[in-house]
């Protein structure tokens, strides 16, 4: 089930109140308690205090009739409150149920609890002896009140306190729905604005200053994924225009060259050289698809497969190797630095398809007679593999850019002779790396170009 | 060497038929998976080249139905580089396969490795006109000369010489030779040739090693001996 703010905000109010009442309750229920035991203390004691005295002063028999009178007056007929009197002499003798009274009553003087067996109800006593006066024996005085009120005052009390609690709950879940509500107003309204933006203008914002504070990163950050978008966009449409335009050489020398050969009778030779310039051309179409295809498999996410473990330098070695001819051609030398006994789990194929485009721009790119360097470099987790050409600086501002598709640090270069590549080379390094988990990066400075891809120690990673 | 091809794109089956015809095969063509699976069921065709994508019954169907009755070896061709086609192409009992855009020489190479796939072990020596290769002992000779050549150049004379009248890619040389499986846009293939050619050719007739423009290249004797431009 999906969670619901409002619903959150008003379970949480909810239980906010509840502790809240919980706690105050539980305070009152034993100040109350106190108060109420307290004030039946007093009663005994007062009622005690009065019947000592009346008991104290004298000891025949005409004032104990008396006094049995007054204790009969002062117990109320519903029997809250009750005395007793015991003692050894059976004249001297007060209270219903003195049976009872002998049996459970054998505690000392002072406070306690008492339940009468018979009639079950409960009461607080307080007892004293009284020492022997005249006839009279020493005899044990005992007052008792019934706890019936209260414990039926607190109950009471209890049942107030969870009623009014569950009120309150109640009236908190239902104003705090409504404050939830009023209180996530501006996101409503900033998921209005947000469906208000059109898709053909992408440089449309949401306005901030018209959020609230709390919802101003949010809105930042939506702003600002709304900015990588349009410049991905940006980049895609561009990317579009370089792919109509290195197709668009292609195709006019096509159907230009074609034309031309049919707008004339020719010989069969003429005809097969026209279709041989024509094939050349199809290749380097060719060549552009696959390239476009490979580099969209590696942009979906497509890892590296066939993955076995490789000595590094051995599969540099055998990549030199393959541009030997043209390296003897240009006299151009090339050293293997570094780190040589480094093994790497990758994709052979791929690894050397990346190093040969490394190594195809360092000897395009440098002076005939040059010495590169390829260096293997174990680091944090990766291998790098690095290509040094001594060759032209170039410019900082080109450098991130160079593993972009098309993308050209000289764009009159485009022309210049320039037969084989056709500008995704370095773009084929990226996603080669980006498949075996590494990554790319291009550092020139001093007349001397690196260009380096690294590749994950356990193949890729995730 | 007697073909069935199961195309449903026209121009494609068209040119496929053409071509392989010219080569000296004997070339069926179905337009469709009914067609194709009919024809590859009734008759005894040496290789069989499917397309995956095809109405009526597509060619994993029509591979797997085939593979029930016969043995026949089948080049897929797909449109996708997708592992997943590759894959099921493969496990379904394809022989080889094909991405398309695919270049005609290269189908043209899978076929003769197809075919070449059975015979029987490769001879130790090669003879074309004068120029005699060893390659058990990694020797060539031009007439009584001995020519110097370096390891690669020598792997590079033997590719060519084994499949004589052939003509390989330079993506095919690159990988023959130097075991680069890909298209890499470089003139290594060009300039490794020229060296070659210096060493094989330049001083001697016939010559032998031929470039086909935008083709590749082809080693055969030839019988007329001017005309050819060296690249």
């Amino acid at each position: 089930m999906r969670r619901s703010i409002t619903a959150r905000l008003v379970l949480m109010f909810a239980l906010c109140v509840l502790a809240l009442f919980a706690v105050i309750g539980a305070v009152l229920y034993g100040v109350l308690g106190r108060e109420l035991t307290r004030h039946q203390n007093d009663e005994l004691n007062t009622n005690l205090q009065n019947m000592r005295y009346s008991i104290e002063r004298f000891g025949d028999l005409e004032h104990w009739a008396r006094l049995q009178v007054k204790m009969d007056t002062l117990t109320p007929a519903d029997g809250s409150v009750r005395f007793w009197v015991l003692s050894d002499d059976p004249r001297f003798l007060y209270g219903k149920g003195l049976d009872e009274m002998e049996r459970v009553n054998q505690g000392e003087a002072g406070h306690g609890m008492l339940t009468l067996p018979i009639s079950g109800r409960t009461y607080r006593t307080l007892s004293m002896r009284i020492g022997a006066l005249a006839e009279r024996p020493p005899v044990r005085l005992i007052v008792g009140v019934d706890t019936a009120p209260f414990e039926h005052t607190l109950r009471a009390f209890l049942v107030a306190l969870a009623v009014l609690t569950l009120g309150a709950v109640a009236l908190v879940m239902a104003l705090g729905w409504w404050i939830a509500r009023i209180g996530l107003r501006p996101l409503q309204r900033m998921s209005e604005e947000a469906r208000s933006l059109q898709p053909r203008t992408l440089s449309q914002r949401l306005q901030l200053e018209r959020l609230p504070v709390e919802l101003e990163d949010l809105g930042g950050a939506f702003n600002g994924a709304l900015g990588r978008l349009e410049e991905a966009w940006q980049q895609l449409e561009g990317f579009n225009a370089d792919v109509a335009h290195e197709l668009r050489t292609p195709l006019a020398n096509l159907i230009g060259g074609t034309q031309v050969a049919l707008s004339r009778p020719r010989s069969a030779a003429e005809f097969q050289d026209t279709l041989q310039s024509n094939l050349e051309e199809l290749e380097r179409l060719r060549s552009i698809v696959n390239d476009m295809l490979f580099l969209a498999r590696a942009d979906q996410g497509e890892a590296a497969t066939g993955l076995t473990s490789a000595d590094v330098a051995h599969e540099v070695e055998m990549t030199i190797e393959f541009f030997e001819p043209l390296l003897d051609e240009t006299g151009t030398t090339v050293a293997i630095e570094g780190e040589l006994r480094t093994q790497a789990t990758m994709n052979i194929a791929l690894f050397r398809r990346a190093l040969s485009n490394l190594l195809q721009n360092a000897i395009a790119h440098s002076e005939p007679g040059s010495r590169l360097v390829v260096a293997i470099t174990p680091q944090a987790g990766a291998t790098w593999i690095a290509v040094t050409n001594p060759g032209k600086t170039i410019a900082e501002a080109h450098l991130p850019r160079l593993f972009d598709r098309f993308y050209r640090v000289d764009s009159s270069r485009r022309d210049a002779g320039e037969i084989h590549g056709h500008g995704l080379g370095l773009a084929i390094v990226k996603a080669v790396a980006t498949m075996h988990g590494g990554a790319t990066r291009a550092t020139s400075a001093n007349g001397a170009t690196t260009i380096a891809f690294s590749i994950a120690d356990a193949g890729r990673t995730p | 060497m007697k073909l069935l091809i199961v195309e449903d794109e026209l121009k494609t089956a068209e040119y496929l038929q053409k071509g392989l015809a010219e080569q000296g095969c004997a070339v069926d063509v179905a337009h469709n998976g009914v067609d194709g699976q009919h024809l590859a069921m009734t008759h005894d065709y040496d290789v069989i080249v499917l397309d995956a994508m095809l109405p009526g019954i597509d060619g994993f169907t029509l591979l797997r139905t085939l593979r029930q009755a016969k043995q026949t070896p089948v080049i897929m061709l797909t449109a996708r580089d997708s592992i997943e086609d590759r894959v099921r192409g493969l496990h379904d009992g394809a022989d080889d396969y094909l991405v398309k855009p695919f270049s005609f020489l290269e189908l043209l190479a899978r076929l003769q490795a197809l075919q070449r796939r059975g015979r029987a072990q490769e001879p130790t020596q090669l003879r074309i006109a004068n120029l005699q290769i060893d390659l058990m002992a990694r020797k060539a000779w031009r007439g009584a000369e001995r020519i110097d050549l370096s390891a690669k150049e020598f792997a590079l004379l033997a590719v060519l010489a084994r499949r004589q009248g052939e003509i390989l890619s330079k993506t095919a040389i690159a990988e023959l030779v130097w075991d680069m499986n890909f298209d890499s846009n470089t003139n290594v293939v060009e300039v490794a040739i020229k060296r070659l050619r210096a060493k094989v050719d330049n001083a001697f007739s016939p010559k032998l090693l031929h470039t086909i423009r935008g083709m590749g290249y082809v080693m055969e004797a030839r019988d007329e001996p001017a005309g050819e431009m060296p690249s």
